[in-house]
């Protein structure tokens, strides 16, 4: 077990749920995520009376509607500029998102079942609650109107010392190698990835830390208990075994193409950086990468062959968006050290949950085993190498790659040896298989 | 005399069962009655017995005929029984002595001219005869070559039923300028005659040359693929199935069809196995004795099921699974082959045998091949990157090779990706290239080593060890799985991973003639596994 932070499954609340909690777990079943009128609402106004606002049969005309509507609404939106729309039609914007959220009326489940807690391991999580994470108040009114989990870990304390690596669907043997790499040495020093739980870069993301047993936490764009994409099934399993899936999508939601972009901003602002593996041009990757920047995150990338279409995303952000260019778990630790180690939960400032305190980590007086990996960088050691493999090491083209004949050749040694050397280099990690062969691996 | 006796044999699958065929003759209403399970072929023997006998010049008894094949439960399909029907008749209607056919089994098909015609499993047949005590047999003169490889037996060829009915008469046979069908214990005896007509009713497949073994192609020919030309010697030697992965032009097929020239010739047990099994499909080349090359089968992708494993209503027919008994089974671009075909597999490879229940019988056909697999890495079959122009999705190609089902990977002990030659590649790899007689060598005394260590288990190969026992029983050598555990840890490898590089390294210390897997051997298995992108 490293140091991980996993904390014990957080304590169902024995009471029944507020009226308040009801309320936000109906409103994600109403409204798409991030819709910027509702979150509008809701910076003013008590979740049970947006509620009950949609549920009226018309559109009320009293006091609270009317504060809304004139003041509130106009002021909300001004302010954070994103719904500059409405300004004077704001009565009418208003009535319009009433009449979108209340065709989904029909189809909301009924009674206090609705934020049950038991149900499959799935629990809600609101803003009002401790494990809510408070980075997420950042933002505006595209902030979550509560999230769904399903596994093990507390989000909050997770968050507090996380990266997203994301990256394209696409992804090349090398853009999946390095995302599982990066990730499982992230997992090693205790860090959380997150990610989107989708085919390639996210998939060997999610699989690297969870092979170094680390906290990973997907942000789906579907339902907590609906696995989308279907082959991933099983990873979704491991990853509620050991940290968590998080929707902001009523269980049973399925997934559509424009949720994902939705979603991503909950990526984006969920870690406390984000590190794009692989992109190309057009990758939804870069969506995730915008949302970073606009929250003023830090955004790294790690940089590709140049003439590879999968990275072209990749040298974009990094030459058009000041990323900043990372190719080893150090490099984005050293980035993100000083914005998250002093305090984790720092944005938002709202009162620390006992579970998630600080002090717990690192978890025991012992010193953890990503304190003594900080310590002792984790490249192989060619000194440790005997002279065939040494000899091998050397013939490998500095960059490239080349065939087994080549290198026995240009290392002077036959086809046995080479063989096995080859097999206890990849073995080691000094070298991996590539479109000609075999080539250097970098560290 | 009334009633006489003649013998014949059934073939289910490759098993013969002894019948006995009884024709009796008795006043009546003048007819032939067939009794004892005989299916169509068999039931018009009576029209071409009655034309082959009265085209013969014999005569034909105007009676009631019955002819009893028993026992009478057993399917009988087929018309190799008409030699031994009408032989029968003549016997008992007194033209022949009935004593002459004591002792012998009769195997043809009688044409309406009375000549007597080659049929297919007539070696499965003949075995079955001897077995049950029979020393002669009566087979058409094309098919006494091959009823000649059976040991210890003496063969009548007979080209016309007047040859066979002389022979029973004890008339003097063609040496002596006589009318009777010879009669040969050696095959150097036969006169070697070519016969243009094919087996009768069956067109005969194009003679494959590959079979043969007189012209397979050498594995130095595929320069510029040192780890593939290794990964073939290690599948040749363990057993291990084999799976190829590359882009179209890499070498994928020249590979596959290599190994059979660097596998040992067969014993004569496999020999007759194995050219039993080509007998009953109507394979076996004209003019071949036995097949002592691993045979080699590549089936189209549009195979069924049927055509895999072995299937047929009436007559059960082996497969490709089957016809590459003792040899190799290769399907080329693998994902394009249905998924129940390919899973079709799994028996065969789990038990070494199909077992095929159809209507009236369950067959049985030994099938223990090795399997070579080979696919592109995408359907478009460019080659990937972005400037060929793969235009695949990544669902596609996900897709793609997720057609290839687990159960059928997991039974693949080495992978192994080919890339397009290097001219620089080409030119390093001169000195390494070995011939297939060099290769083959290494792979005879690996296997015999492996027999050896194996001899009190009830395999044969490393590749047929499952990995339980292979972790409790043949562990490397103490130390040497360090790197192993390490690429373990990073996720390189997965645990079933491991046994299989393991079970590799037991095939790789056979070769080096190693007691035991070392640490080098394991290492070597592990280039092998890691030779493959993932």
């Amino acid at each position: 077990m490293s140091g991980a932070p996993v904390s014990s499954v957080p304590a169902v609340p024995s009471e029944p749920p507020s009226e308040a909690r009801l309320a936000r777990a109906a409103l994600t079943y109403l409204a798409e995520p991030g819709d910027p009128v509702l979150g509008a609402l809701l910076a003013v106004c008590d979740p049970a009376e947006v509620l009950a606002v949609i549920k009226a049969d018309t559109l009320p005309v009293g006091t609270t509607v009317n504060q809304i509507g004139q003041i509130g609404l106009v002021d909300q939106a001004n302010q954070i500029g994103q719904v500059s729309q409405f300004g004077q039609a704001s009565r009418a914007a208003l009535g319009r998102a009433l009449g979108r959220w209340r065709v989904r009326l029909p189809k909301l489940p009924a009674g206090a079942g609705i934020a049950d807690a038991g149900r499959d391991g799935i629990r809600l999580v609101c803003p009002e609650d401790a494990e809510w994470p408070t980075v997420l108040d950042q933002l505006g009114p595209a902030r979550p109107y509560a999230l769904w989990l399903r596994g093990n870990a507390d989000l909050r304390f997770a968050c507090s010392r996380s990266v997203s690596v994301v990256g394209s669907r696409a992804a090349t043997s090398y853009g999946a190698h390095v995302a599982g790499e990066i990730s499982a040495d992230l997992g090693e020093r205790g860090w959380v990835v997150v990610s989107g739980g989708a085919y390639g870069i996210d998939a060997a993301a999610h699989r690297g830390a969870l092979a170094a047993e680390g906290v990973t936490v997907a942000v789906l764009a579907c339902g907590v208990d609906y696995p989308y994409p279907a082959g991933h099934a099983d990873l979704f399993a491991a990853i509620c075994a050991q940290g968590l899936v998080v929707s902001e999508w009523p269980p049973g939601s399925r997934p559509a193409r424009t949720r994902f972009l939705i979603r991503n901003r909950v990526i984006a602002a969920l870690a406390c950086g984000t590190v794009i593996v692989e992109a190309g041009e057009r990758s939804g990757a870069l969506n995730t990468a915008r949302h970073a920047a606009d929250l003023g995150k830090p955004l790294m990338a790690v940089p590709g062959p140049v003439t590879s279409a999968q990275s072209a995303g990749c040298h974009r952000i990094l030459r058009e968006w000041g990323a900043t260019c990372v190719t080893r778990a150090a490099d984005i630790i050293e980035m993100l050290s000083p914005l998250c180690v002093p305090d984790p939960l720092a944005p938002g400032g709202s009162p620390r949950p006992a579970a998630a305190a600080p002090d717990a980590w690192p978890p025991s007086g012992a010193p953890s085993r990503a304190v003594m990996l900080s310590q002792d960088d984790d490249a192989p050691c060619r000194d440790d190498l005997d002279a065939d493999c040494a000899r091998v090491l050397d013939a490998l083209p500095s960059r490239g790659g080349a065939g087994t004949s080549t290198i026995a050749v240009e290392a002077g040694v036959d086809l046995d040896t080479v063989l096995r050397c080859l097999g206890q280099l990849a073995g080691l990690g000094f070298i991996e298989r590539c479109d000609r062969g075999w080539r250097l691996r970098r560290h | 005399m009334p009633l006489a006796r003649t013998h014949s044999v059934a073939l289910v699958g490759v098993t013969g069962h002894l019948v006995e065929i009884e024709v009796d003759i008795s006043n009546g209403l003048v007819g032939t009655i067939l009794v004892g399970l005989p299916d169509t072929a068999l039931r018009e023997a009576r029209d071409r017995i009655h034309a082959a006998i009265v085209n013969s010049g014999e005569e034909w008894p105007y009676r009631k005929i019955t002819v009893g094949l028993s026992p009478a439960s057993l399917p009988k399909r087929g018309s190799w029984f008409d030699l031994a029907i009408a032989c029968g008749v003549l016997a008992a209607n007194g033209k022949v002595p009935s004593a002459a056919s004591a002792g012998v089994m009769f195997f043809g098909e009688l044409g309406l001219d009375g000549r007597v015609r080659p049929v297919r499993g007539v070696l499965p047949a003949v075995a079955a005869a001897v077995r049950h005590g029979y020393d002669r047999v009566m087979v058409a003169q094309q098919n006494a070559e091959e009823a000649m490889l059976v040991p210890g037996v003496r063969v009548i060829a007979a080209a016309t039923l007047t040859e066979a009915a002389s022979w029973l008469r004890g008339l003097p046979g063609p040496g002596d300028g006589g009318p009777a069908a010879a009669e040969y214990d050696r095959a150097d005896d036969l006169p070697h005659r070519h016969v243009p007509n094919g087996v009768a009713g069956e067109p005969r497949s194009p003679r494959d040359t590959l079979r043969t073994g007189a012209m397979t192609p050498d594995l130095a020919e595929l320069l510029g693929q040192s780890m593939a030309r290794r990964a073939a010697e290690v599948s040749a030697a363990g057993g291990h199935h084999l799976s190829l992965l590359g882009p179209p032009g890499a070498g994928k097929t020249m590979l596959a069809e290599r190994i059979p020239g660097i596998l040992p010739e067969l014993d004569r047990d496999a020999a007759l196995e194995v050219t039993s099994i080509h007998s009953v499909a109507g394979h076996l080349p004209e003019q071949i004795s036995l097949l002592e090359r691993p045979p080699f089968f590549a089936p189209h992708h549009t195979a069924t099921k049927a055509a895999i494993v072995g299937g047929g209503s009436a007559v059960i027919r082996p497969g490709a699974a089957s016809l590459a008994h003792r040899g190799v089974l290769f399907l080329d671009e693998a994902p394009e082959f249905a998924r129940d075909v390919l899973d079709a597999l799994r028996q065969p490879l789990e038990a070494g045998q199909v077992t095929i229940s159809r209507l009236g019988a369950t067959t049985s056909f030994p099938a223990r091949f090795t399997l070579v697999l080979a696919s592109n890495p995408c359907p478009c079959a460019r080659v990937a990157g972005p400037a060929e122009g793969c235009r695949c999705s990544p669902a596609a190609r996900r897709r793609y090779l997720g057609r290839l089902s687990g159960p059928l990977l997991d039974r693949v002990d080495v992978k192994i990706e080919l890339e397009p030659v290097s001219r620089r590649e080409l030119l390093s790899d001169r000195s390494f290239s070995e011939s297939s007689r060099t290769v083959a060598l290494r792979v005879v005394q690996a296997r015999e080593r492996a027999a050896h260590r194996l001899r009190d288990t009830p395999w044969r190969l490393n590749g047929e060890v499952p990995g339980s026992e292979l972790r409790r029983t043949w562990p490397p050598a103490p130390g040497s799985l360090a790197v192993l555990e390490r690429s373990l840890e990073r996720g390189l490898i997965t645990a079933r991973g491991v046994v299989k590089v393991i079970r590799v390294a037991w095939t790789l210390a056979d070769l080096a003639g190693r007691p035991r897997p070392t640490r080098d051997d394991c290492h070597a298995a592990l280039g092998l596994w890691l030779g493959v992108r993932r």
